[in-house]
């Protein structure tokens, strides 16, 4: 059986910053669902979705020197690394920019019927408490974080003016937070 | 702006999805750097979000990590990256800048070093050229002053007023010497005692006019100043005089001739 190495945030970025395999195997095994996950919110598409996935990591590979860890945590930095590596291969294969999702979709359910791989994670715990956040405040989350739209793509996407929009935002976390037992 | 309407503005939760316009982030980075409570804050907020991004995972097929791991350990054997020519070109311009820059440097540093020493040595030369400069001027100074005298001396010797009377040596010293010149226009006597023995410790030689038959005092003669020979210098007008003497006396010299005399001429 497979010796699973675990390592602190700090750990980890300093042996990312060697190139160290293991350490990389690691970040794969703990991150790569969560990314694919936002890779396939924007793509809908298995096999891209997984193209896409294996390119974002090179990039992490390859870049990692670029990462500041004074600029916030490892997986906000892989997570816009990785939406907007999704964003820019939708454009360039001619993709329009999927923003069609209606405020009452259950997102979580859908993915629950996309992938069944879904339901092996162990992350069924948070899902959970996910499907307890109210509609629109699970609407500006995916708008920001997942779709990567600008402020004013937003304010326009949901119909309010451009300067509520960073007051949802910040609702909407707090709710998040609320449920994920924050304080 | 205070911390708390920092965290409840929003622009936290924009930054950690980077959108936030060029100003507000470099106003978001600021208050990081600076708050520690805002840290704690952005720190809470990302951790929400990758909860919340962990919550909507779709796990990849295992075949995705075998070939990644394919393309890095090829990459590192080669040191190529297959899958894009932009990436590609992107490692290749990552590894090849810096050793570019490595060069510039590293040039830098020699040509500092190189600098460094030509200043030095150059500084050394100056050196140098500026004692020698002191010394040269020295040397001149003492020449022009040598000069000066010589010339003195000669125009009192060329005066065609000039009457010189020879001095001889007497019982004291019969080998001492001195010459007088008296202007027979003005009366100005001038004494080239170069061949008068050098004082000793204490004494100096005093010359006199013997006017009526009396000794008159002519003035103190030096014979040396600073190891030269003192050569033909002025004295004490005599409007006439039958002869001259010089006598060695204490250093400031006595009204009257007290001492031996060595030298005497007539006119």
């Amino acid at each position: 059986m497979e010796v699973v190495q675990k390592y602190n945030e700090e750990e980890l970025v300093l042996l990312l910053q060697r190139q160290d395999q293991q350490a990389f195997a690691y970040l794969y095994d703990n991150y790569a669902p969560a990314l694919n996950g936002v890779i396939f919110r924007l793509v809908e598409d298995k096999a891209l979705s997984e193209d896409i996935l294996q390119e974002a990591f090179l990039k992490i590979w390859n870049n990692f020197t670029s990462y500041d860890k004074s600029k916030g945590r490892l997986f906000t930095w892989m997570m816009n690394l990785t939406r907007n590596l999704t964003i820019d291969t939708l454009r360039s294969k001619g993709y329009k920019k999927q923003t069609k999702i209606s405020g009452d979709e259950n997102s979580v359910n859908n993915l629950q019927d996309n992938n069944s791989g879904v339901e092996k994670f162990d992350a069924m715990g948070i899902r959970k408490q996910l499907t307890n956040l109210k509609a629109d405040q699970r609407l500006v989350i995916d708008l920001a974080y997942f779709y990567g739209l600008t402020q004013d793509e937003i304010a326009k996407e949901i119909g309010i003016p451009l300067g509520t929009v960073k007051t949802r935002m910040r609702t909407a976390i707090l709710e998040l937070r609320k449920m994920l037992q924050y304080s | 702006m205070e911390i708390k309407d920092i965290i409840s503005s929003g622009l936290l939760e924009l930054y950690a999805a980077g959108l936030t316009t060029d100003k507000e982030t470099n106003e978001v980075a600021q208050w990081l750097a600076q708050y520690p409570e805002v840290a704690a804050e952005f720190n809470v907020i990302t951790a929400c979000i990758e909860e919340y991004a962990k919550g909507h995972a779709v796990i990849p097929s295992p075949s995705v990590k075998e070939k990644l791991f394919a393309y890095i350990n090829q990459d590192a054997n080669n040191k190529v990256v297959p899958l894009s020519y932009k990436e590609t070109n992107k490692v290749l311009s990552l590894n090849t800048v810096p050793s570019f820059w490595r060069m510039v440097a590293a040039a830098s540093v020699l040509l500092l070093i190189g600098s460094v020493a030509l200043n030095i040595f150059t500084y050394n030369k100056y050196n140098e050229a500026g004692n020698d400069l002191v010394a040269t001027k020295e040397t001149l100074n003492a020449l022009q002053e040598k000069n000066k005298i010589t010339e003195e001396g000669m125009s009192v010797v060329q005066n065609k007023y000039s009457v010189p009377v020879s001095l001889n040596g007497l019982e004291a010293a019969p080998d001492a010497a001195a010459k007088v010149f008296w202007m027979k226009n003005t009366g100005e006597v001038f004494i080239d005692a170069s061949n008068l023995p050098d004082a000793p410790q204490g004494k100096q030689y005093q010359l006199w006019g013997i006017v009526d038959g009396k000794p008159v005092d002519g003035g103190m003669i030096l014979t040396s100043k600073k190891g030269d020979k003192y050569r033909i210098q002025k004295m004490k007008n005599f409007g006439k005089a039958d002869a001259f003497a010089v006598t060695l006396e204490p250093e400031k010299g006595n009204p009257t001739p007290q001492g031996p005399m060595y030298v005497m001429g007539k006119m």
